[in-house]
């Protein structure tokens, strides 16, 4: 998907190529997913630390690609996306075992208080 | 992708339904955070069960006490969902450009890390962040 945009996007501007504004996002090559969102919510919702690992690649991703760094944008943005969904998919993980843990040890228990 | 997206809305719905309905607090057929359970620590995100519950009944201030971070970052993934929602129905590729900003998640990891680390401290003003 990435790279069919500068394709879509060649008719609106110059070709990519030798014009890398500093500090700035280039036209020519949008930035990679930066999967923030996506960690923000592992780290509120898994419950675990892997969204922090998102959200560090994150950065790296922002800041690689305002430097120009096109392949090592890239290269976190695919580490901030296995990070991400490692907490992603880890959080559901626990989250049906603790279901399924609940259901093997007796439904018994499900309406009951907690007395801590 | 359509599928994929009727899937999770169907899902969403049932979530809230559940988080309206049972209070965390009470019923214990929640999962429980591992790192809270085997640490004794709050993570980040430890307490925004209960905040769920507490905002879909429209509490906010209850809300906040269990995790601050989170109910603070609702507007800004509010944001989001508008813009994602705008896109998908408009047929057209806008990204929010806040997000590419290269200072925008180290202010954020900042944030979590901080609120990681002052919801732990047992003194006075930092132990009303803790879940």
């Amino acid at each position: 998907m990435e790279d069919q945009k500068p394709q879509e996007q060649a008719p609106f501007g110059q070709p990519p190529f030798g014009q890398q504004p500093f500090g700035q996002q280039s036209f020519g090559n949008p930035a990679p997913k930066n999967w923030l969102v996506e960690s923000i919510l592992v780290t509120l919702f898994c419950c675990l630390p892997f969204g922090i690992a998102g959200i560090v690649n994150a950065a790296n991703v922002n800041s690689k690609h305002a430097a120009g760094d096109y392949a090592g944008a890239q290269a976190a943005s695919a580490a901030a996306g296995k990070w991400t969904k490692i907490g992603f998919f880890v959080g559901i993980g626990v989250g049906v075992l603790y279901i399924l843990f609940f259901v093997v040890l007796g439904l018994g228990g499900a309406m009951m208080g907690n007395y801590r | 992708m359509k599928l994929l997206y009727i899937l999770g809305s169907i899902v969403l719905l049932s979530l809230v339904v559940i988080y309206y309905k049972f209070n965390p607090e009470v019923y214990n057929f929640f999962p429980e955070c591992p790192f809270h359970k085997y640490l004794h620590l709050d993570c980040p995100g430890c307490g925004s069960q209960r905040a769920i519950h507490a905002l879909l009944h429209l509490n906010v201030q209850k809300a906040m006490g269990y995790n601050l971070l989170l109910v603070l970052s609702l507007p800004l993934l509010a944001v989001q969902l508008f813009s994602k929602a705008y896109a998908y129905f408009t047929n057209q590729n806008t990204v929010l450009g806040f997000w590419y900003n290269p200072n925008t998640p180290k202010i954020i990891f900042v944030i979590v890390m901080l609120f990681w680390i002052a919801r732990n401290l047992p003194y006075t003003p930092f132990s009303y962040l803790a879940a």
